[in-house]
């Protein structure tokens, strides 16, 4: 196999090129085979387009938005479609391309590849998984279209049982959408409690794998609760039952406990796998043992668990009364710690390594930039007294974008130059990609950082017009949506074109330890052709390059055999027996 | 984008402000967290960038070059960096509840004012009567406003003051502050001025180009700031601060009903415009959330239920205390329940408002 690389004394290991008949991208032919499929890694692949085509539509309406916001007492949008066109950016973004972007799409391809597993426990469910995606996504845009929403993705009651806006339709997308996400993270948690290969134990799963077991138990614990919540809004839509409605007795403010008590955690379900990856990129580019290993893990688990009792925060101007309010203010800033040291964590990894700084790098430098800031600005808001003056601001908004976007969709991106090479094959071009993390991360800024002055000068969020003094900025933040869109597209490009005209890729491109890096790229149909050999998955010791070939090898010291023939002599305890 | 950053850059040296004007006891302490917390966080995000972008440049290396180090923990720094950010957490914690806690303690004897709000719109009440769309203070006064919603949630909010409160249906929410800046009255010429170009044109008051009110009062903005439907955004009124109470009071006196000497058309008109009303019905034909009023008045209305009845003072009367009983065909059953809120007085300035306004009244 590999020519280049001699080391006295080991041996090289190095899966080489996939044949035509083992890649699982090739294995089989037509579309049934893929709409068939039970491999995990096409449906990782179908859901990967999915989300990406839901981000194209979320993304599109964002720029709408702020072509609006331009000129707000233009020709645009009237009020009344600025508001269904926010409703639906917030509502696309959350349920089809947020939520499942990392979890469904990467997770379902790297998850049994990094646990050196053949597939998910539940194939069939994985498949049923899929399709249940894909019949909500359609019923649910389909809903937002038709008869149009307007009451932004939170359905605050009473305005969601008394608008005359679709509702019920809404709802019933997001309820089926909620079942697609328990099965993929019931499947998850079960595939990494059953599957893992002799010497797989819990601390040499790489820490993705970690992320996303703490978010698959959100998953499954938090959903079902919003789906019992959209159940109650539906029936006191329609038959009055007086839980939520004031005009029958009910409490709005109930609404927001039940929905926030899912909907933060949704929050985590949305930044703890983008961790994950960021804890794999930080640690393979820069050559180096993840620093803190065991912290992290914890440290996922410990948000999962945490997330769950801070979800008071989205409601401090609501009236709650003032010792839960407080209680609330102080839970949330338990939560900050673990995302703190993290941050440390992974500088803490980089120091003293060996940096290449490919795209994958660039946008995990990009995350750490932008979460930090998103995480700081956290804190005024889980302040009370500050949070009094922001809550509802466009501060909120340039907070959560730096969480969402500059978090989460900058990891997905990252994740997906790192692994892009691993799931098709190819490489693509370093120079476009980093071209592409540049003015992401440049438009990025422009956008969202005027946001901040923005609400702390007092413009409320979800206004379709505004008093002519904070024109300046939001002109602004359009200017950096248009370069963040350009950034997007160049990364699409960029990957495309890989796939028409890309090198093909050796099996480790870049240096990485995990077992996916041990198999051919793109994997064979069944990821290993023999079983893998499980160690430490941030030791980077015995991976060499190999100048010759240009590509990562793992070496393996020479084992001393024992000499074939017979011993001159029986070893004394043998003696006896005979 | 050259030049969105040019005057960006202009706002900065010219009147650029981080934040609104600091108009109460609560903004300086508010603001003094703001700056706080944003000076810790910066401080840990210079580190941090120092860090990220020095070691990225640093410890840059080519292809296959082996790292100086792989030490994978070091229990003393983790400590050290899990408890020295956990002590600045708890602080703004403290800090943040404390100040929190003075803005829910409401001093004795405050001034006090209800508020109503709904879609689209705020209602003022000033006791005995007077009500009014903008609120009026007394500088230096601390002042609880109770609110509460005839539909939907609302949030009061005054970013000059730093407070925020939702206005949720079905429960009073009370919120208070103390003003500490006074609001300037402007020249008698400019608002003469001003008031003449309005009547010339017939349009309502602009707020926004003015920059006062029709009484000649500089103000500071109200918002709503929890969505509340399509005209949220402009859900908006104005909070004037008074130097003396002989002003103040003045003010309310001379909106508190209708003198003897005006006619009840010429009222109607106002409260058209002060009530809320003119939010949703217009008073030159074109359909908003609610019927138009021009030449509704006399004539023949198709409801929802199929019956038609005639638009007269009966009808009117019943559609403005009990506004869901009889819905206009074509309309949602969306408009408040003025019950207890207008006196008959007003309901008869109204009713003459809108006669006025139609060809069909005999
Ligand atoms: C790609 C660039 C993006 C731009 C320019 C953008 C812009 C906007 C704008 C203008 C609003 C309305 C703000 C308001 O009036 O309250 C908004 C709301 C929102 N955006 Fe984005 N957005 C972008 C990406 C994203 C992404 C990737 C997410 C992913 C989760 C997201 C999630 C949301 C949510 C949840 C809302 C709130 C909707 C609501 O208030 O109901 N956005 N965005
Ligand atoms: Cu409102």
């Amino acid at each position: 196999m590999s020519a280049g690389l001699n080391i006295p004394g080991a041996t090289v290991r190095d899966p080489g090129f996939p044949t035509e008949r083992e890649n699982y991208l090739t294995n089989s032919k037509g579309v049934l085979s893929w709409m068939f499929t039970l491999d995990h890694k096409r449906i990782g692949v179908m859901y990967l387009i999915g989300v990406t085509l839901s981000f194209a539509l979320g993304g599109l309406l964002a720029f709408a938005l702020r072509w609006h916001l331009l000129d707000p007492d233009g020709t645009l949008f009237t009020n009344n479609i600025y508001n269904q066109v926010f409703t639906l950016h917030g509502a696309i973004m959350v349920f089809l391309f947020i939520i499942p972007s990392i979890p469904a799409a990467l997770g379902n391809f790297l998850v049994p590849i990094m646990l050196g597993a053949k597939d998910v426990a539940f194939p069939r469910l994985n498949l049923s998984s899929f399709y249940l995606w894909i019949f909500g996504a359609i019923f649910f845009v389909m809903a937002l279209c038709a008869s149009g929403l307007d009451t932004g993705w939170t359905f605050y009651t009473p305005y969601s049982t008394t608008t005359d806006t679709s509702v019920i339709m809404a709802t019933l997308g997001a309820f089926i959408l909620g079942f697609s996400s328990i099965f993929t993270g019931l499947n998850f948690i079960v595939t990494i409690n059953t599957m893992r290969p002799p010497g797989m134990t819990w601390f040499r799963m790489p820490l993705f794998l970690w992320a996303t077991y703490a978010t698959s138990i959100i998953q499954v614990l938090a959903t079902p609760v919003l789906g019992i919540t959209l159940l109650l809004l539906i029936a006191e839509r329609t038959m009055h039952i007086g839980i939520f409605d004031p005009e029958y007795n009910g409490d709005p403010v109930t609404y927001q406990h039940f929905f926030w008590f899912y909907s933060h955690p949704a929050v985590y379900i949305m930044i703890l796998p983008a961790f994950g990856i960021i804890s794999e990129i930080i640690s393979v580019h820069s050559h180096k043992h993840i620093f803190g290993y065991r912290f992290i893990a914890y440290s996922s688990i410990a948000i999962a668990l945490l997330g769950f009792l801070v979800w008071g925060h989205h409601m401090f101007t609501a009236g709650m009364s003032d010792m839960t309010t407080i209680i609330f203010s102080a839970l949330t800033f338990t939560v900050s710690v673990p995302s703190a040291i993290k941050v440390f964590n992974w500088l803490a990894t980089m120091y003293k390594g060996s940096i290449s700084l490919t795209t994958p790098m660039c946008y995990a430098i990009s995350f750490i930039f932008l979460f930090t800031i998103g995480g700081l600005t956290g804190l005024h808001l889980g302040t009370l007294a500050t949070d009094q003056h922001l809550h509802d601001t466009y501060f909120v908004v340039a907070h959560f974008h730096y969480v969402m976007v500059g978090g989460t969709l900058v990891a997905f991106l990252g994740g997906l130059f790192h692994w892009w090479p691993k799931m098709f094959g190819k490489l693509y071009n370093e120079n476009g990609g980093r071209i592409s993390a540049f003015l992401v991360f440049l438009g990025f800024n422009l956008t969202f950082l005027p946001q901040f002055i923005l609400g702390s000068r007092g413009m409320p969020r979800r206004y379709a017009t505004y008093d002519p003094e904070f024109a300046t900025l939001h002109t602004a933040s359009t200017h950096g949506a248009l370069i963040l869109g350009i950034g997007l597209l160049v990364a699409l490009v960029v990957l495309l074109m890989s796939l028409v005209r890309g090198k093909r890729a050796s099996a480790n491109p870049w240096g990485g330890a995990t077992l996916e890096w041990n198999c051919t790229s793109p994997p064979p149909f069944y990821n290993f052709e023999r079983p893998p050999v499980v160690g430490d998955p941030y030791d980077f010791h015995d991976i060499e390059w190999d100048e010759q070939n240009e590509r990562y090898v793992t070496i393996e010291p020479e084992r001393k055999m024992v000499p074939e023939t017979e011993p001159a002599e029986a070893p004394a305890h043998a003696a006896d027996k005979q | 984008m050259l030049p969105a950053a040019f005057s960006l850059l202009a706002d900065y040296t010219e009147d650029y402000a981080w934040f609104p004007d600091s108009a109460s006891t609560f903004s300086s302490e508010v603001d003094w967290l703001y700056k706080v917390i944003t000076g810790i966080g910066f401080v840990f995000f210079v580190g941090v960038i120092i860090a990220l972008f020095g070691f990225a440049l640093k410890y840059r290396k080519a292809k296959g070059q082996k790292a100086e180090s792989q030490v994978s923990h070091n229990t003393p720094l983790e400590l050290a960096w899990s408890v020295i950010p956990s002590i600045f957490l708890v602080g703004m914690f403290i800090f943040g509840a404390k100040v929190y806690l003075d803005m829910r303690t409401v001093p004795d004897g405050s001034y006090e004012v209800g508020v109503q709000a709904f879609k689209w719109g705020w209602t003022m009440d000033y006791g005995r009567g007077t009500f009014h769309p903008e609120l009026h203070l007394l500088v230096n006064e601390p002042t609880k406003l109770t609110m509460r919603s005839s539909d939907v949630i609302h949030s009061l909010y005054v970013p000059a003051f730093r407070a925020k409160k939702d206005v949720v249906p079905g429960r009073y929410n009370y919120m208070w502050f103390e003003p500490t800046l006074a609001t300037e009255k402007v020249s008698d010429e400019d608002l003469a001025a001003a008031v003449k170009e309005t009547e010339e044109s017939g349009a309502e008051w602009d707020y926004d180009k003015y920059q006062f009110t029709p009484d000649g009062y500089r103000f500071y903005d109200l918002y709503c700031a929890e969505y509340c439907g399509e005209n949220h955004s402009q859900m908006q009124t104005v909070v004037v601060v008074h130097k003396t109470r002989e002003d103040l009071d003045a003010w309310i006196k001379k909106y508190s009903s209708r003198s003897d000497t005006e006619s009840l058309e010429s009222y109607g008109e106002k409260l058209y415009a002060r009530r809320g009303c003119s939010g949703c019905h217009s008073i030159d034909g074109s359909p908003r959330v609610g019927p138009t009023w021009k030449d509704a008045f006399g004539s023949m209305r198709a409801l929802t239920s199929g019956a038609t009845v005639k638009v007269d003072e009966n009808y009117l009367r019943e559609s403005i205390i009990y506004p869901k009983e009889k819905i206009a065909a074509g309309y949602q059953p969306v408009m408040p329940s003025y019950k207890g809120q207008l006196s008959d007085d007003d309901i008869d300035s109204m009713i003459a408002y809108m006669k006025s306004l139609s060809a069909n009244a005999e």
